[in-house]
């Protein structure tokens, strides 16, 4: 069990480091950097079926006893994080590839691949840890290696956006170590499932403190209102294969962090409200934001804020079925988001632009590419059958079941949302696909089919589409998904078989 | 150009600084070398920044060897003492950063055969790979298998898998410091060199066409 623990990060450390050396052979460099991340869809899917009863796998690095070594842990929800992170990862690297074929980027793939895999590698390592201190140096890797990425192709608005990025993310770096040594200053250690049995006799008061430091810390990165500000100016900015996986998966690997935080270091019941506060705000605003932005980028990254608020919703419930509606949110937004933002680079690349004022008929200019474009907007809007109706649904389901009035503010404001979503995107509907097309994007159009970029436009087009598709797929899978969920939350709120794994039977 | 061109050391006369020193590949000292009289570098010298400093180039000479044993003892040190590999990998590429500042960015790259990338690419590969290995084995990630020695001078030896994984740790540190040298120093002074170079040849230009 061990091996499939490990492998989610040491085999794309090792992708890095081969593809690093491969700068000269570019194909090569592709095939080294694809089969790196293929073993770990492979992997990542054999380790979701390990724990999908339940089951808490847990490994120690070099032997240690628990509280003293790397502890690495797979529970259902971390196995389910890691198989749905691969799998888009995976295919937006592909789309990359594509590109690259095609020709119609400038970023330089001989670094983009090594920098991409250790991303993978940081994310991975973020949901496996088993301790707080490896969960930072998860972030570290990921966001490094996202520092870098972002001003790959490196523009003016690039170089400042890079610019706000960084700064902020190592502002929530900063106040994570000092969560971290304060953590440690309070109960002697940093394991996970250590400190959750030791912060039980911990002062109430300081418990409360650090819930909310560790709120602040994952939420910087999570993007909750009032910490939102940095994601609408950097996301959008960057490459569309940069900003659909950071938008996909980055503020998602923060709201794991969240769940895992609140619901195994501290107590449940002092922080629902503040999460339910935290959680109306961030949907209105980024609601509010996303309905008067002119770039479909920026439009997406402000409806990317907005749906956090969702998830943090579930969180507010506190209970196994809140925790399930916001587990299978995650899977849906994660998988959405990313066809999204791939559809919205495919607009980039027919008309030239991403701006909505100089966008007419895009119906007419690519099919193909308004169905790729309608079914995950459709599904982030919540419209039944789609996938973002089926989470929404146990979402809100979980809400009445759970009662009381702050409960019932939060869920209107979460209808009123996603009426507003439904709005938001039809605009960009309404106002880019319909009409008669501008001369300009059909000329753009012609000027592509007629250029040598067509095989590798294939390949773009082609991923985008498996990307739209798995959106689909989450929702005709939504059964099987939804009681895995529930394996999930039932194993986070308890916590007990998490400890047990990690620390040895009658642990507590 | 004229040999006094290539002269590193002090300006010629009546020139701008920021002309002088040219980038001296061939290795040997000019021949109108005034100060210093010894070569301290390997190359001819022509610093990264500011005027050319005798006291940098000798300490540069004489320390790096120091700091570089300094590092490996850092590297070694460090299975239960302070030290390690980041510390060691630290140390070490700061020999290579004080090289830099007095001899320029050709002294650099005389000093470190390798790209900085291989660099990485090399502490990567091996410090994933002996993280890795144990798996095979059957074993956890990282496990660390160690096998003491009595040697005759020495004493008791401890030999351990570990020293693999700093050393990777150790190359991965040296690589990035000095990708970061290369980026913000070495390529950006290339870049302005460069510049200058065009502006002197756009100012012959219009000389010659003036003539």
């Amino acid at each position: 069990m061990n091996v499939l623990l490990a492998v989610p990060v040491v085999v794309p450390l090792l992708g890095a480091a081969a593809a690093l050396l491969m700068r000269r052979a570019p194909r090569l460099q592709q095939g080294v950097a694809v089969a790196a991340l293929a073993a770990v869809v492979a992997v990542t899917g054999l380790l979701l079926r390990a724990t999908a009863d339940g089951t808490v796998l847990a490994g120690q690095a070099g032997a240690w006893r628990a509280p003293l070594g790397i502890t690495v842990v797979a529970d259902p929800l971390s196995a389910l994080m890691l198989a749905v992170s691969a799998v888009v990862l995976l295919v937006v690297q592909l789309f990359a590839i594509g590109q690259d074929i095609a020709g119609l980027s400038r970023a330089m793939p001989q670094v983009f691949h090594p920098i991409y895999l250790v991303l993978t590698a940081g994310v991975c390592l973020s949901f496996l840890a088993g301790d707080l201190f490896n969960l930072f140096v998860g972030f570290e890797m990921m966001l490094t290696a996202s520092y870098a990425l972002i001003t790959q192709a490196p523009t003016r608005a690039r170089v400042r956006a890079s610019m706000i990025y960084t700064v902020v993310s190592l502002t929530s770096s900063i106040l994570f170590l000092t969560g971290i040594a304060l953590v440690y200053g309070l109960t002697g250690t940093v394991n996970l499932a250590d400190v959750a049995v030791k912060l039980g006799s911990a002062p109430e008061e300081l418990r409360m403190v650090l819930a909310l430091l560790f709120l602040v810390v994952f939420g910087i990165k999570a993007a909750l209102v009032p910490m939102h500000f940095w994601l609408p100016d950097s996301y959008p900015v960057a490459i569309t294969r940069i900003s659909a996986i950071f938008a996909a998966l980055l503020t998602k690997v923060a709201v794991y962090a969240i769940i895992r935080t609140q619901t195994l270091l501290f107590g449940r019941d002092d922080i629902t409200a503040v999460l339910l506060c935290i959680a109306v705000a961030t949907m209105v605003v980024g609601i509010f934001g996303a309905m008067v932005q002119d770039d479909i980028n920026r439009l997406m990254s402000f409806a990317l804020v907005s749906h956090i608020g969702f998830m943090i919703f579930g969180l507010g419930l506190n209970s196994v079925a809140g925790l399930a509606g916001v587990i299978v949110y995650l899977v849906h937004h994660i998988v959405v988001q990313a066809g999204l933002f791939l559809v919205n680079g495919l607009i980039r690349q027919y008309v030239g632009h991403s701006s909505l004022r100089a966008m007419r008929g895009l119906n007419t200019v690519s099919p193909v590419l308004s169905v790729y474009f309608f079914l995950p907007a459709m599904s982030l809007a919540g419209l039944p059958p789609m996938s973002g109706f089926v989470a929404k649904a146990a979402l809100f389901q979980a809400a009445v079941g759970a009662g009381g009035w702050p409960v019932y503010t939060a869920l209107a404001a979460g209808v009123a949302t996603s009426l507003l979503t439904v709005i938001a995107v039809f605009r960009v509907w309404v106002r880019g696909f319909w009409g008669t097309p501008m001369p300009d994007m059909v000329e753009a159009r012609e000027r592509l089919k007629r250029g040598s970029h067509l095989g590798g436009l294939r390949v773009m087009a082609t991923m985008t589409g498996v990307m739209v598709a798995a959106g689909l797929a989450v929702a005709a899978a939504a059964g099987p998904l939804s009681e895995l969920a529930f394996v999930a939350a039932h194993d986070l709120l308890n916590g007990s078989a998490y400890i047990e794994a990690v620390l040895g039977e009658g642990a507590r | 150009m004229t040999d006094d061109d290539a002269a590193p050391g002090r300006p010629a006369p009546g020139r701008a600084e920021g002309e002088w020193g040219r980038a001296d590949r061939s290795g040997a000292p000019p021949e109108n070398w005034e100060a210093p009289r010894e070569r301290w570098l390997s190359t001819g010298v022509r610093p990264a920044f500011g005027p050319r400093s005798v006291l940098l180039e000798v300490a540069a000479r004489l320390l790096t060897p120091a700091i570089l044993t300094f590092a490996v003892f850092l590297l070694v040190s460090g299975h239960d003492r302070p030290g390690g590999g980041f510390a060691g990998g630290l140390v070490a590429s700061m020999a290579y950063v004080l090289r830099y500042i007095a001899g320029g960015r050709h002294e650099l790259a005389a000093g470190m055969p390798l790209r900085p990338n291989t660099l990485l690419a090399a502490g990567l590969l091996v410090a994933c790979g002996t993280a890795a290995a144990p798996l095979l084995a059957g074993h956890p990630v990282l496990k660390v298998y160690s096998y003491t020695a009595h040697l005759p001078v020495f004493g008791k030896v401890k030999f351990a898998s570990y020293l693999l994984f700093e050393s990777g740790v150790f190359l991965i540190v040296v690589g990035l410091v000095l990708s970061v040298v290369a980026a913000l120093g070495a390529r950006m002074e290339a870049e302005e060199e460069e510049v200058r170079d065009r502006r002197r040849r756009g100012a012959a230009g219009r000389e010659g066409g003036a003539q």
